[in-house]
């Protein structure tokens, strides 16, 4: 057992744990947090992505060790007080999802994206989500979503006082 | 006509708990208290388990079950078809497994871990037997005997040379129609053996409950046969097993049957009395289930007007190990054939063959998919013989509106009243630039561009007139809550496409309620009536059927009760949504102050004790109308490389009134990627040495379409028709939004080429070895291994 403190959504977290445990084990089995889905558990469908320290990484490839002294975010963690982030929304209105197994992954990576780059291009948001599959073919609606949401930030950013 | 849902842009009920992780799926249900398990399987594709010594794991305080230990009766996971045409062949855990991956045994333990430990420390010892990979093999004298007795309902059947069930087919003169043919046309075609890689695998959570029922949490297409089956396996009544319903992490025809984690785990649960969680990895999930693969044999004849004569289809599939109902697809398949094109005469031999291989089962589009690759090949081909257009060719002998469709398979006919196919064809034509396309195979140079045609349709439901082999009704509860909603309780599961935003939209419509006052609540096997299963693409058509009646039963009920409050004759009174008062308000029309919500007018039933205003309905839909679509892909081929990559993609289709346009688009959209998947990529192709699949499991080499290989344009537009029997006008779309890709994409490929391929998937291996052979090309010297030689 070791003990691995890290903030989680904005939280502080220590627990005891295994060392051998992935980040998806310890985030699913020990602490609940389903939103965080269980693919493949080898790194090709990035159903478990999360952001650790703002980049996105397929979580069962990644030992809870790794995490000690550092920041992930899953879904629970866009949402602030009630409120939904753009990708959220942007996911809704363009119906950007359908069976929504693929989707938690798919607004994080999204998010690691735009937060990088605000105003990505069709051609890199193909790129940036190639690591998360999504079986029922909603990418078209995805990608739409991702730039209905870069507007929407960007939009946000010139009103600011 | 004027609806104030139906066809509008509306949100998804389900997308808030979707984006913020909020939504259970099955994988999401973890019990307190409970056990993991974990199941032994066979490493050999053929086998006897000689001896099986548990004590070790045992000892490690490990539940262990084994063939011993769970009911020998023979069972079919999958309960859509009537027993008489239901082939039994099942066995929760098995003493002679005839494929990689069957289970033998099963642990349950305090952790997963210990469980895995408790696993590797059962002692097995197998004979192993020759196993067989290949259908036509397979069929020979002297190969292995996969299995010696099976039952047909009750039935016991000797297998005969591995053939698992047969079906043969024959109407009119089919001599005489290639007599009058000028044109006749042989041709055989391999389809792959797919993987549905839905991204959740399969889950089950199950509780033994005090009084001796249980509570199953799982993946599933069907709560109810789910619970049908683990009463029929384990001899518990109905009644006392509850199946929830949640959320489906896709399913693609994946878990129509009963996952073979839920009577495992239900076996531990009951042997340990407590709860028990079972949950497949993705490699054991891919050795679950897949596709069916099929050898079709065609002949088929024409006459130089270019009318259709009669036809011959020979139909051998490899089934796997084991029959999920693989009679009715015998049928279903001889339907999507016949009922594309008009033939006067036809004979069809299906035969189904069981091989050492992973079970196969429904994979979006039951058959349709592969026979309508075979057709439209065959029909582009003797298009271009006749030298007709392909698309005029097709418009000559399709089967349309007026004419008797048995899609479903000879048993569930129904006469087709609604019918798109011309105008999705010409406007599509248009849309792509038809008229324009190249001529096959005489581009030059490395990129070759080439546009395919392909349509198809698929069924809404299996529904029809007289009762057929096919189970297939739905149900609907509908109450009306004192704040003026209504709680809208069905079995029928989501898969992902939104059906239930659709029967939503259609109790709002029918009730003149606001979307919003329309609420889909959680259920089980224990609070909803019967829905057989989704899949057929009958959710929208046959669920929304039984929405619309429940939601006429209520409205009628609110009419009579509202009569007695506003003193008014209940066939006068009209109601209204009124969305600022987030209300439906019945009224009498012209007569102002005369109205009440329907909040108020629940309210005041309860004061008056009037009672509640609810309905139950079981619906039985009268027709399996189809869907039709057509698709136009304009692809290029790199030839020096093999690789195909979709350009422009204009879908068109006629599913009747559309209910959801948004959520229609993207069925449309998520058919083209599965399509270009089972037509470009996927194979589980397996090896000789292992006896297994060549993947192993593993989706890093079991390619699937990601983000880069969506085509650069995608256009998709509805027709507009009515469907008479469908709720306000509407059919079904999932699988009709796949069936003619393959096709269209392997029509593609040609024009750009001039190659025909008969075996899926068009691998770039496959693209490049004609390519090289028509030309006489010299293959690419590889660098790289000239590097390592070096
Ligand atoms: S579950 Fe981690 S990448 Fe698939
Ligand atoms: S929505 Fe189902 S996998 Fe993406």
């Amino acid at each position: 057992m070791i003990e691995v403190t890290f903030i989680l959504n904005g939280r502080l977290v220590k627990i005891q744990t295994e060392p051998n445990i992935t980040l998806l084990d310890l985030l699913r089995e020990e602490l609940r947090i389903t939103s965080v889905k269980r693919g493949c558990e080898t790194g090709e469908c990035g159903a478990c992505t999360v952001l650790l320290d703002d980049k996105p990484v397929n979580s069962c490839l990644i030992l809870a060790p790794m995490i000690d002294g550092r920041r992930i975010l899953t879904v629970e963690g866009l949402t602030k007080d009630r409120e939904l982030h753009p990708l959220q929304e942007s996911f809704i209105e363009e119906f950007a999802l359908q069976c929504g197994y693929c989707t938690p992954g798919m607004l994080l990576t999204s998010k690691a994206l735009l937060d990088l780059n605000p105003s990505p291009t069709i051609e890199e948001i193909k790129e940036a989500l190639s690591g998360n599959l999504c079986r029922c073919g909603a990418y078209q609606q995805i990608i739409n979503a991702i730039l209905r949401a870069s507007e929407k930030l960007r939009r946000r950013l010139n009103y600011k006082p | 006509m004027n609806f104030h849902v139906i066809g509008r842009k509306t949100i998804r009920k389900d997308a808030l708990a979707r984006v913020t992780g909020a939504e259970k799926y099955a994988s999401d249900i973890y019990l307190p208290n409970m056990l993991h398990a974990r199941v032994l399987k066979s490493p050999y594709p053929h086998a006897i388990v000689k001896k099986i010594d548990t004590r070790r794991a045992e000892e490690i305080g490990a539940i262990v079950i084994t063939f011993k230990d769970v009911p020998g009766r023979l069972f079919c996971p999958r309960l859509v078809s009537t027993p008489d045409a239901t082939y039994k062949d099942w066995k929760v855990l098995t003493d002679k497994p005839a494929y990689v991956g069957e289970p033998i045994a099963a642990v349950a333990a305090e952790t997963e871990e210990l469980a895995q430990k408790a696993l590797e420390l059962i002692e097995v010892e197998y004979q192993v037997l020759e196993a067989v990979f290949d259908p036509l093999e397979s069929m020979k004298e002297g190969a292995p005997k996969i299995h010696e007795k099976i039952l047909l309902n009750d039935r016991v059947i000797n297998v005969e040379n591995n053939i698992a069930c047969k079906l043969e087919l024959e109407e009119g003169d089919l001599e005489e129609a290639f007599n009058k043919s000028d044109i006749i046309i042989e041709r055989e075609f391999r389809t792959n053996k797919g993987y549905h890689n839905q991204l959740e695998p399969k889950v089950a959570v199950v509780n033994p409950e005090p009084d001796g029922g249980i509570t199953i949490w799982c993946t599933t297409q069907t709560i109810h046969n789910t619970r049908l089956l683990v009463s029929e396996i384990f001899n518990i009544p109905v009644s006392k097993i509850n199946v929830k319903k949640l959320a489906l992490g896709g399913g693609f025809g994946s878990s129509i049957q009963t996952n073979i984690v839920v009577p495992i785990a239900v076996a531990l649960a009951l042997k340990a009395r407590r709860p028990v969680r079972l949950a497949y990895t993705k490699e054991e999930d891919m050795h679950e289930h897949s596709s069916f693969q099929m050898i079709f044999r065609f002949k088929v004849g024409v006459t130089r007007d270019g009318r259709l004569t009669g036809g011959y289809m020979e139909n051998i599939m490899d089934i796997g190990a084991h029959q999920i109902q693989a009679y009715p697809l015998l049928g279903t398949c001889a339907g999507w054939w016949v009922s594309l094109y008009k033939l006067k005469a036809i004979k069809y031999i299906g035969v189904a063959v069981y091989t050492n291989k992973i079970p196969s089962c429904a994979y979006r589009g039951y058959g349709n998919p592969q026979v309508t690759w075979a057709v439209e090949t065959i029909m582009d081909e003797l298009a271009e013989m006749l030298g007709m257009d392909p698309i005029e060719f097709r418009l000559k002998n399709y089967v349309g509106e007026g004419d008797l469709f048995w899609g479903q398979g000879p048993t569930v006919k129904s006469v087709i009243r609604s019918c798109g196919v011309e105008e999705i064809l010409r406007k599509g034509s248009e849309l792509i630039g038809w008229k324009n396309r190249p001529k096959p195979g005489e581009q030059k140079g490395r990129y070759r561009r080439g546009i395919g045609i392909a349509r198809g349709y698929h069924t809404s439901s299996a529904g029809s007139p007289i009762p057929s082999q096919v189970i297939d009704y739905s149900g609907a509860i509908l109450k009306v809550n004192e704040d003026g909603t209504v709680d809208y309780i069905t079995a029928l599961i989501d898969q992902g496409g939104g059906t239930l935003d659709a029967h939503a939209k259609i109790i709002a419509e029918e009730l003149g309620l606001p979307l919003k006052n329309v609420n889909i609540v959680s259920a089980d096997s224990q609070t909803t009536i019967y829905d057989v299963c989704t899949h057929a693409s009958r959710g929208v058509y046959a669920g929304g059927g039984a929405a619309l009646n429940v939601a006429r039963q209520v409205k009628k009920k609110i009419l009579e009760l509202a009569s007695n409050v506003l003193n008014a004759y209940p066939h006068t009174l009209k109601i209204r949504p009124d969305e600022e008062r987030g209300q439906a308000v019945i009224y009498v029309e012209g007569v102002p102050g005369k109205e009440i919500t329907l909040g108020e007018l629940a309210t005041l039933a309860r004061i008056k004790n009037w009672g509640t205003i609810a309905a139950v309905e079981s619906f039985r839909p009268p027709a399996c109308p189809p869907h039709f679509t057509g698709y136009f892909v304009e692809v290029v081929v790199d030839t020096e490389t093999g690789i195909v990559k979709p350009l422009r993609v204009v879908i068109g289709a006629d599913i009747g009134t559309v209910i959801n346009p948004e959520l229609a688009e993207g069925q449309l959209h998520g058919g083209f990627m599965m399509g270009w998947s089972r037509a470009i990529l996927e194979d589980l192709r397996y090896s000789k040495d292992t006896g297994d699949i060549e993947c192993k499991g593993f989706i890093i080499d079991y390619k699937m379409p990601t983000s880069k290989d969506i085509p650069e344009e995608i256009t998709t537009f509805f027709v507009e028709t009515y469907e008479p029997t469908g709720p306000f006008g509407a059919k079904g779309l999932g699988e009709g939004a796949q069936n003619p890709a393959i096709a269209a994409i392997a029509n593609a490929i040609y024009n750009a080429t001039g190659i025909r391929f008969y075996e899926l998937p068009i691998t770039p291996e496959k693209i490049l070895e004609k390519i090289r052979e028509k030309e006489k090309r010299e293959p690419m010297k590889v660098v790289a291994e000239k590097l390592i030689d070096e």
